[in-house]
Order: C-alpha cells, then sequence, then structure tokens
C-alpha cells in the first residue's frame, strides 16, 4: 500500500515511566494465563471423586484450556488490533471470572469443559495477546527487559498459586475455591485498567482513507481501512517473511519437547528411588529457578552485545535446554535431578524470557500482534501433542529415559535450525543490502539514505530479516524518522537500527563487519 | 547398646495351623482353638535379615493362624555363651517366655510360636536379648494407606461422595462397613437400599458412601471399615459442611477491592490528563531536526540507536 510522504510515527516508545505499570499489568495477566491451568491440577482428585470420572477425563480441563488459550490467537490479535489492549484485557479478565464463577455451580464434567475450558481459555487468549503487543508499544529499548519481567508472572503466579489453591481447597472445597478463583482472576481487569493508551498521533492524510476520529484507545494506528471486510484474523502473509517462517518452525520445534519433561519429571524421580515428596519438589526448585532467570535474561538481552544478536541467543538458549534434557538420564539420584532441575529451570526460564522478543524483534510491534495470535495457533499442536507422544514412548518402552532424550533432540534441533538459518537470512539480506548499497552509489546523499531506509533495517550487527524488499506488509521500520521508506501498510513505528557507529556514511563498512 | 559391628537376625514363620496341633508353647490365646471347620490355611515362610540395635517388622494379619517368630542375633562383642532372652507382648513381659539362650554357631536364637484368633492375638511382640537387642514385630490387619488429613468440604444441599480405597498390593478386605462418629462412640450406618440420603456402594477394594441433601448437621467423622477375618481396621474421613456463604465473603471482597483498584487507576489517570501533557510524541519537524550528532532523544545508552536522516 503506497505510504504518504508525510506518514510518520504514531509515537515513540516511551521505555520507562507508566511503561513500568504496564509492564506490572502484563505480568499479572501473563501470570494468569500461563500458570492457571497447571495450578487447576490441584483439584482434580476432589472433582473426580464428586463427578466420578476418570483421570484423564477430569486433565481434559486443563488441557483444553490451554489449548484455547493458544488457539484464540488470531481472534485475539484481530480485537487487539482493532480495539487496542486496554479493552480486550478487561474483557478477557471479565470472561474468566465470570467462567469460572460458573464453573463454580455446574454439574457434571462438561460443563467444566465449557466454563473453565472454552470460555476461561479464550478469556487468557485475550489477556496473554494483549499483554504482549502493549509491551510492544510502550518498549523499544528496553524491550528484552521488559519482556522477561513481564514473562517473570508465569512462574510467580504458579508458585503462590499452587499452596493459595490448596488452601482455599481445604477451606472450601472445590466448588467455593473456583468462586474465589473467579474473583482473583478479575485482577485481570486491574491490569487492563493499567495499560494505559498511548496518544495517538494525528492521523495524516493517507490515500487509503482511512478515518479520522478513532481515539486515543486504538494506539492510533489505525491507518488500515476499518472496513471490516478488509479486517483478516489470519493473516497469511505473514509466511511471505523467511524470518517469520525461521521462527515458526524452530519454536514450533521446542514447543514439542518443552512440557513433557515437566509432565513426567516426577515419576521419573520415582523410578529412579527417590520418594515422592522429594519428588515434587523438584518441579518447585525448576519453578524457583525460572522465576529468576527470567528477568536476568531480559536484563542479560538488554545489554549492547546481546541485543543486535537476540535470535541467536534465543538460539543458545534452546540449544541448553535440549543439552539439559539429553544430559538427564545420567541423573540417577536426588542431588543429581535437583541440579538437572536447576539447569532445566535455567533453560526453560531463558526460552521464555526471548522467545516473544525475538517475535517482535521480527515483526515490530504493528505486525506483532497478528503475528503473535499466528504462531499460538499453530504452536497449539506440537504443544499438545508433545506430552502424548512422550507418554506413549514411556509405555512402549517402560523407561523414562527415551522420553528425554526425544525431547532433549528435539528442542536442540529446532535450536540448531534456528541458529543455521539465521546465520543464512542474515547473510542473504546483507548481500541484498550491500546490492541495493552499491547500486545507489554516487546518487544524492539523502536519496541514498531514503534507499538504505529499505535494508534490514537492524542494522549489520543482526539485521532483522523484516528489511527484505521482498516482504509484504510492515516490515521492521526504522526508528523515530520514520520516513517513507518504511514499506507496509502501516508503515510508522518499528524498531531501531543498532548500530554501533554513529555516522550513516559508515553503514555500508558496517554492513562487512558482520560479526555472525 | 550395641556394638557398630553388630548384626540381628531375625526370621519369620507363618505355619499352618494343621489339626494335630503343634508346639505353640504358651502365651496369650495359646491353647488351641478347636477343631476348625473350613479349609485349611496355607502356609507362608519370609525370612528377613535384620542389622542394627533394634528393628521394626510389620506382618499383615488377615485371619487367624498360628505364628511362630525366630529372631536371630549374632551377638555383642563379647559373646557370652548363655545369654537369656524373652518375649514381650504390647510392652509387657510374656509369663514364663524367658529362658536361656545358647551360644550355637556364633549366633542366638530365640523362636516361638503364637496363636492369633481374633484381634486380641494383633498387637506389637518383641524379642529380646539379654536385654542388649530387640525386634519388633507389629502384628495388625492391612489398613487403608492413604489417609486424607483435610476434611472433605461440602455445601449444604450438595450431595458428597466419602471414599476409601485399599491399595491393590495389601489383602483385600471380604467387605466394607461405614461408621458415624457421635460423640465418642460409632455409630453403625445401614442404610436401606433405596434411601435418599445415603447410599452405600461397594466394589473389590473400594466402598463408596455417598450423601445427599447435606444439612450442617452432617458435619464430622465418618470411619470406614475394611472387614478381615481376624479384625476390621478403621480409617477416618472427615466431612465438613458449610454454606454458601463462606466462599462468597471473600469473594465479595475481593470484586470489592478489583473494583476499587481499577476506579482508582483511570481516576487517577483522567486527572493526569487534566494536567500537564506528557510530551510522549516526536512530531515531524522534532524528528527531522535530529542530527547525527544527537544522542536520539529518549534513547538510552545502549546498543540500540535511531536511525539518523
Amino acid at each position: 500500500m503506497p505510504q504518504s510522504p508525510t506518514a510518520k510515527l504514531a509515537h515513540t516508545p516511551p521505555d520507562g515511566g507508566w511503561g513500568w505499570m504496564v509492564v506490572s499489568g502484563s505480568f499479572i495477566s501473563i501470570g494468569f494465563s500461563y500458570s492457571f491451568s497447571k495450578a487447576l491440577t490441584v483439584f482434580f482428585k476432589d472433582i473426580q471423586r464428586d463427578f466420578d470420572v476418570s483421570y484423564s477425563e477430569i486433565a481434559w480441563v486443563a488441557s483444553i484450556m490451554l489449548a484455547t488459550m493458544y488457539a484464540g490467537g488470531p481472534l485475539s490479535g484481530m480485537l487487539v488490533n482493532r480495539f487496542g489492549s486496554r479493552p480486550v484485557t478487561i474483557a478477557g479478565g471479565l470472561m474468566c471470572g465470570l467462567s469460572m464463577v460458573a464453573a463454580s455451580f455446574g454439574n457434571s464434567i462438561i460443563s467444566l469443559y465449557i466454563c473453565i475450558g472454552l470460555i476461561g481459555g479464550l478469556g487468557l487468549s485475550l489477556n496473554l495477546n494483549a499483554s504482549l503487543t502493549i509491551i510492544s508499544k510502550y518498549f523499544l529499548v528496553r524491550r528484552p527487559l521488559a519482556n522477561g519481567l513481564a514473562m517473570t508472572g508465569s512462574p510467580v503466579f504458579l508458585c503462590f498459586l499452587a499452596p493459595l489453591n490448596q488452601y482455599f481447597l481445604s477451606n472450601f472445597g472445590w466448588r467455593g475455591s473456583f468462586l474465589i478463583l473467579g474473583a482473583l482472576m478479575l485482577h485481570c481487569c486491574v491490569a487492563g485498567a493499567l495499560m494505559r493508551p498511548l496518544p495517538s498521533a494525528p492521523v495524516p492524510t493517507v490515500e487509503n482513507g482511512s478515518p479520522e476520529g478513532r481515539d486515543a484507545g486504538t494506539q492510533g494506528t489505525k491507518l488500515q481501512s476499518n472496513c471490516w471486510s478488509r479486517v483478516k484474523i489470519v493473516d497469511l502473509s505473514l509466511f511471505r517473511d523467511p524470518g517469520f517462517v525461521i521462527y515458526l518452525i524452530g519454536n514450533s520445534m521446542f514447543f514439542f519437547g518443552a512440557y513433557a519433561p515437566i509432565v513426567f519429571l516426577s515419576s521419573y524421580a520415582v523410578s529412579q528411588g527417590v520418594d515422592e515428596f522429594s519428588a515434587a519438589t523438584l518441579l518447585s526448585i525448576m519453578g524457583f529457578v525460572d522465576m529468576f532467570t527470567r528477568p536476568g535474561t531480559g536484563l542479560l538481552a538488554n545489554t549492547k552485545w546481546i541485543r543486535p544478536r537476540i535470535q541467536y541467543f534465543l538460539s543458545f538458549a534452546m540449544v541448553f535446554n535440549g543439552t539439559c534434557h539429553l544430559l538427564c538420564p545420567l541423573a540417577t539420584s536426588y542431588p543429581s535431578l535437583v541440579v538437572y532441575a536447576a539447569f532445566f529451570g535455567i533453560g526453560f526460564g531463558m526460552v521464555f524470557a526471548l522467545i516473544f522478543e525475538c517475535l517482535m524483534d521480527i515483526m515490530g510491534p504493528l505486525r506483532f500482534p497478528k503475528a503473535i495470535g499466528l504462531v499460538t495457533i499453530i504452536e497449539c499442536c506440537p504443544m499438545l501433542l508433545g506430552p502424548p507422544t512422550a507418554g506413549a514412548l514411556v509405555d512402549y518402552y517402560g523407561d523414562h529415559r527415551y522420553l528425554f532424550i526425544m525431547c532433549g533432540a528435539v528442542i536442540l534441533t529446532g535450536g540448531l535450525f534456528l541458529f543455521v538459518m539465521n546465520v543464512y537470512n542474515y547473510h542473504r539480506i546483507d548481500k541484498k543490502g550491500k546490492a541495493k548499497d552499491q547500486e545507489l552509489q554516487g546518487d544524492d546523499v539523502p536519496q541514498q539514505e531514503r534507499a538504505l531506509e529499505h535494508m534490514p533495517e537492524e542494522g549489520p550487527q543482526a539485521p532483522g530479516p523484516g528489511g527484505d524488499e521482498t516482504g509484504p506488509g510492515a516490515t521492521e521500520e526504522d526508528g523515530a524518522m520514520g520516513e517513507d521508506g518504511a514499506m507496509g501498510e502501516d508503515g510508522a513505528m518499528g524498531d531501531h537500527v543498532r548500530r554501533s557507529a554513529d555516522d550513516s556514511r559508515k553503514r555500508s563498512q558496517e554492513f562487512h563487519s558482520i560479526t555472525i | 547398646m550395641l556394638h557398630s559391628g553388630v548384626k540381628l537376625c531375625a526370621r519369620l514363620l507363618l505355619l499352618s495351623l494343621s489339626w494335630g496341633g503343634t508346639h505353640s508353647t504358651g502365651g496369650p490365646g495359646s491353647t488351641l482353638p478347636p477343631v476348625v471347620s473350613g479349609p485349611p490355611l496355607s502356609s507362608d515362610v519370609r525370612s528377613v535379615v535384620f542389622k542394627g540395635e533394634s528393628q521394626v517388622e510389620e506382618v499383615q494379619v488377615v485371619r487367624p493362624l498360628t505364628l511362630a517368630l525366630e529372631c536371630t542375633w549374632t551377638g555383642s562383642q563379647d559373646r557370652p555363651h548363655n545369654i537369656s532372652g524373652f518375649w514381650r507382648k504390647d510392652g509387657s513381659e510374656l509369663a514364663d517366655s524367658r529362658r536361656p539362650v545358647l551360644l550355637e554357631n556364633q549366633q542366638y536364637n530365640l523362636r516361638r510360636a503364637f496363636s492369633i484368633t481374633d484381634e486380641e492375638g494383633l498387637g506389637n511382640y518383641s524379642c529380646v536379648f539379654d536385654n542388649q537387642a530387640e525386634v519388633d514385630f507389629i502384628l495388625a490387619a492391612p489398613r487403608v494407606g492413604e489417609v486424607r488429613d483435610k476434611p472433605i468440604v461440602s455445601y449444604v444441599g450438595d450431595s458428597v461422595v466419602l471414599q476409601c480405597k485399599m491399595e491393590d498390593t495389601k489383602p483385600q478386605p471380604n467387605s466394607w462397613t461405614w461408621y458415624r462418629a457421635n460423640g465418642t462412640d460409632k455409630e453403625l450406618l445401614d442404610p436401606e437400599p433405596d434411601s435418599p440420603r445415603y447410599q452405600i456402594h461397594n466394589q473389590e477394594g473400594k466402598t463408596k458412601l455417598t450423601v445427599r441433601n447435606l444439612t450442617e448437621a452432617d458435619s464430622g467423622a465418618y470411619y470406614c471399615g475394611a472387614v478381615y477375618d481376624i479384625s476390621v481396621t478403621l480409617s477416618r474421613v472427615d466431612l465438613r459442611v458449610i454454606t454458601f456463604l463462606e466462599p462468597l465473603k471473600p469473594f465479595l471482597v475481593i470484586v470489592g477491592e478489583v473494583l476499587v483498584l481499577v476506579s482508582l487507576i483511570l481516576l487517577y489517570e483522567r486527572t493526569k490528563a487534566h494536567g500537564p501533557q506528557p510530551d510522549n510524541t516526536l512530531s515531524d519537524d522534532q524528528a527531522h531536526k535530529l542530527t547525527p550528532d544527537d544522542a536520539g532523544g529518549e534513547v538510552t545508552d545502549s546498543s540500540t540507536r535511531q536511525r539518523k536522516v
């Protein structure tokens, strides 16, 4: 879509100030989204007894909730794009709260599937997408740190929810607990209230005739037509971005192997002779380590050495995680399992702290809501297939080792795939950039610089693959300059160029100094 | 007190009751029971090696039988040729069980057969050597292992299922009974098959008591009894019946808190909006004016920089 020459940024990300309140809102939201279905397992035995169902039937509740949370991604992405983060999070919080209250009155397992699984899962999906999107809007320079801090919500909430649920269960039974949990989930509405929308820029006269008069709640990025026929729930054009496809494949491999070790860690420990109580503490150790790893990774990813190479950092984290699982069969005693759990926590925390940051890095905040929607619905499959496949392996061989070897191998391959493909992709982009450079040599400096803006914005150290000219939509845009070299229909906000040099003259040199 | 090198061995024999009577040599219930009709009991032999000063061995008894307990002790540092040994039941020494024990093959051996006919025969039996070493045999019928320490909470008007399950690894009971605690007594629950309030459903190894139309008076302790030939072992399940108002109070408190927080945040935002405008945005002119020398406005010292024009 052609851009008006005066198209400009909606805003610069504040990178602080109220942004930290937004991070705490996202912390709450993400915390509920990821930890809630895991914390529900405390109630399963009682519900099983009251409804007279088998364990696998009741475990479906958690699976449906998790699956819906991920499958609802595209829908929530569309809603966030349309309405902004605040209304969507508040709506999500209300949905979750009301679904739990309804579930507390339920009389059959089906009512739980629908209330907690479908409606609750959909509410969490809205929360997740909105929280991540608003971070990408509020932060740029400190975004990895903000992401790391927000993702810490998951282990922290799990750490608190599990004993809290036990307390509720023993005092109020599962019905009363669900009622109170419904009230607690309304705190997502508080999180939504914190997600103050950024003031929208005055919309320039844009050809595609999008109306002005959108209020501040829409973040001012409604350069797209708001005609419903043009709103796509699933934007398949994203697949034309090689960086996105690489990310998707690597992450799907990660999610296939990520959750099975968690599910089977206690039973593996018990099979190695550890008593049940200590086996349960292994997961707590993992969660505890995870809690500190995530902000630490965010901090580390924000440093000037790592930030340009953040995609490689993600591959490193995945390789670390995979190696950890591959070495697990060597752990046969409780102390060695504790060490494994700690390293598992580190690896897991690192990957999760980076996983959304890297997608934001690739896609930019404007394409991010759609991208995350697509990513979550596609990752739904490997995530749900992983634990049952691993379980089948355990049943077939009668040995847990093969589970860890399989998961470790898949994650390791995913990490290596990401690493190799990113190297290749950046190399390809840089070659194109150099070619363009040479083409435009001798032109006017402003024109040349304008052309340079078609180049990968992220600079030579770690160019974002979004700079591809063949990219369909809003590729990663430049910083505050927001020139019309910004391609893409939303053509405004984008990541900053990471360069070590001040001078734009040095850009061509920098392309040569890629330190891949 | 034993020296560290002492090994204490004990062997445990289960013998069948035979018609001709056997070698029961005194102790409670020592007289052989009269001719028992029914199939002869199978015999089982178990031997366990014990190390250390004292040892505890649990023996599961499901039906009446004659049980021979044997303890073998390797002795302490100095092995006198002759020591004394005796048997204890539930802490008190058995009459005429004290006898001299001779050292044979560097070991001391104590053996005695006990006839366990009823619940009285169960308990804690100990063989004691010279007041130095002892082995405790705890004879008991199987108990339900998984005991829930927290009460089951249910609501007025709702129905609840109380359940007891005997592990597969333990011998299964013949049947189950349920009792309700009534002060210090236990009152047997024996509902009619179509009783609207109580329903007992027994399966192999599992029993369920369904109580419908709960009232607050139904709160209390319930006992499920696993019935074996030798005795009935009880397992306690607590029930607590509450009204819906109980969780409603924290619910309303939390909802109120959420509403207050949301209002505060939105009010704060509104007052701030009426105050000085926060300058978040860069206008076109400002953007264009940024020179390469300009550090890029709010960009902090990290590797990211805004593109300069």
